[in-house]
């Protein structure tokens, strides 16, 4: 077997085209606070006087804009090619036909092929085609916002329901930001749940990444799943206990965070400020900066200023 | 044998949750199947005692692999690559595996005939037996870093067709994916109802829309479930299912023995049956009953 995560990837993976920090929020279960973590810490650090990019990469279910109450702008579309049949050039050669691997093209006998399947736009049909007879249609997958408000630029991707593509989205939505974030302090990504493609190229060159999790078996579970990504590669972890008064094996989160180089670096009580603010659209920590909650964002936003600003 | 599909487009709001509670429940009357698409994150077994009977793993994708014996280097792969997979190690390219969608776009361009696309192992299939109960979990899970969780997805959905199959179960139950990407798209497809959680904040109306969109491609019903219904007001999405004529089918209020019921690894209607939250996700059961299952129980 092909080992998937050989040096060579990961060097790449780490690559990076800007110079300012970049910090991941992730944690492999749906629901656990990335969304409420990366938002306040960003907030946070505005209010200590840094521009911060805050970029939401959960492009299925993007939240950020909705939890800052910021409304989405400065749009661009992200578009993968369609494949168009120009019936004057086509030759019936079917070696279009032939080359889609996901058989998403049709030729009846004697006649034009046809796109009747899922087309993920590879290009693999035009590449072939020895009469130019593909042109490139488009196909508008997402598309990826930029808003700014004070200190804080809001990144967001977001995909067109219907669309699978979430990791492309993901890609453009990420160029974009090393594109115009230069002049910016530190980026802030906010990763989808899961662990696979999406996740991946979202913690794509980051510093660190942040485990969210909740003390619950499915927390825990999953956060073992996403610790293990992070590890393999080779991403600096840290993991941030949510709602940490809820029942359950608390124990094991030490054991596991052992197991894979991390460490528990703050618990964030279940308080009612922090529900109310969420619901309302306005961070705690600008909301209610005296409650538990905020105390807890603002020592995590102090420790990521003095590592990675000062 | 119908299926239903349980999804929420956000995280966390409680999918899991209900769907093992269902399971709990109709297991008592049918014979049935629970499969668990959330192929990143499995963890509905977490909430049952059950003994795996097989496990089985899958290549569903495809990817592209390079013969550096005939690679001379020319790049053109890694400037054909519409998905990013492919990039420029000095001077050679490498295939970023966990992006490829092995299309074979690259092996159009190369001119050394250097690549080829290979079969490659991305996860695994679980089927475990609640042995008190009528009842098989179907689980997937993808490796990690593996990618093509649609596939993966559309590979539990047939085992759980055949298990269905094999012991005449009457329905099949879809523990699905946060989200609306593929794996989403995968679980939808071909099912015949989709239940729709939500919890009355903000973000999760704003994904529940996203997801009522996604669904309404397919054609296929959905209703709604509101969780955690009592830790703001529900109105709003009472608004949107009015306006789009969707049925809600339950409200069940927060309660932290959900919790507590996870932690000793068992569905809330079991671990406290006589919960607020479990006589609502009863209720619920006997509401899917009536327009679900009554034509081909005779």
């Amino acid at each position: 077997m092909v080992n998937t995560f050989d040096k060579h990837l990961i060097e790449v993976i780490h690559q990076k085209s800007i110079k300012i920090p970049i910090i991941a929020v992730t944690g492999g279960k749906g629901g656990v606070g990335k969304s409420t973590v990366a938002v306040n810490i960003a907030d946070a650090i505005v209010q200590m006087g840094y521009k911060v990019a805050l970029v939401d990469a959960d492009v299925d279910a993007p939240n950020d804009h909705i939890l800052l109450d910021i409304p989405l702008e400065n749009s661009i579309e992200v578009i993968n090619t369609l494949p168009l049949i120009n019936y004057g050039r086509c030759t019936k050669c079917r070696k279009c036909v032939d080359i889609c691997r996901r058989n998403a093209l049709f030729q009846p006998e004697n006649s034009f092929p046809i796109l009747i399947g899922e087309c993920n736009g590879c290009e693999a049909c035009i590449l072939i085609c020895p009469s130019d007879a593909i042109d490139r249609g488009k196909r508008i997958l997402g598309k990826v916002y930029m808003s700014k408000r004070d200190g804080l630029t809001l990144f967001t991707g977001e995909i067109v329901p219907g669309a699978e593509e979430s990791a492309f989205v993901v890609n453009a939505l990420k160029n974009r930001v090393f594109e115009e974030a230069n002049d910016l302090d530190i980026i802030i990504v906010d990763t989808s749940p899961g662990t696979h493609c999406n996740v991946i190229n979202a913690v794509r060159a980051v510093d660190i990444a942040f485990a969210v999790t909740e003390p619950t078996p499915l927390g825990i579970h999953d956060l073992k799943l996403i610790l293990k990504l992070l590890k393999k590669l080779q991403i600096e972890s840290k993991i941030v206990l949510n709602r940490s008064d809820l029942p359950g094996p608390k124990g094991q989160i030490n054991f596991i965070a052992k197991a894979y180089d991390s460490n528990i670096i703050v618990d964030i009580p279940m308080d009612d400020e922090l529900l109310k603010s969420y619901i309302i659209g306005i961070p705690v920590v600008r909301m209610y900066p005296k409650a538990l909650s905020s105390i807890k964002f603002f020592n995590m936003a102090k420790e990521i200023v003095e590592r990675f600003l000062q | 044998m119908k299926e239903i599909v349980i999804l929420s487009g956000k995280g966390g709001v409680g999918k899991s949750t209900i769907t093992a509670s269902l399971g709990s429940i109709f297991s008592e009357k049918y014979k049935i199947v629970i499969a668990d698409t959330d192929v990143d994150t499995p963890n509905l077994a977490l909430f049952f005692n059950a003994k795996e009977r097989n496990s089985e793993n899958i290549a569903s994708c495809e990817k592209a692999f390079i013969d550096y014996n005939k690679c001379k280097g020319c790049m053109r792969c890694v400037r054909v690559c519409k998905f990013s997979a492919m990039a420029s190690y000095k001077d050679k390219p490498i295939v970023i595996l966990y992006s490829c969608e092995g299309c074979g776009a690259c092996i159009v361009v190369c001119p050394e005939n250097a690549i080829s696309i290979k079969k490659v192992i991305n996860g695994k299939v679980d089927i475990s037996d609640i042995e008190e109960k009528n009842c098989v979990i179907v689980a997937g899970e993808l490796n990690i870093g593996g990618s093509s969780s649609g596939h993966l997805v559309d590979i539990v959905k047939k085992k759980a067709r055949e298990e269905a199959d094999k012991t005449k179960a009457d329905l099949i139950l879809i523990d699905g994916p946060p989200g609306i990407g593929c794996p989403v798209i995968s679980s939808i497809k071909g099912s015949d109802y989709v239940i729709a959680v939500t919890e009355p904040t903000p973000a999760a109306l704003h994904d529940l829309k996203r997801l009522y969109k996604v669904v309404g491609y397919f054609r296929i019903p959905i209703a709604i479930v509101i969780n955690k219904s009592d830790i703001a007001s529900s109105e709003k999405i009472k608004e949107f299912a009015k306006k789009n004529d969707i049925i809600i089918l339950a409200e069940i209020p927060y309660d932290r023995k959900v919790s507590e019921a996870v932690a000793m690894a068992m569905p809330v209607v079991k671990a406290y049956p006589n919960s607020e939250v479990s006589i609502n996700i009863k209720k619920l059961s006997e509401r899917l009953n009536i327009f679900e299952f009554e034509k081909e129980q005779n």
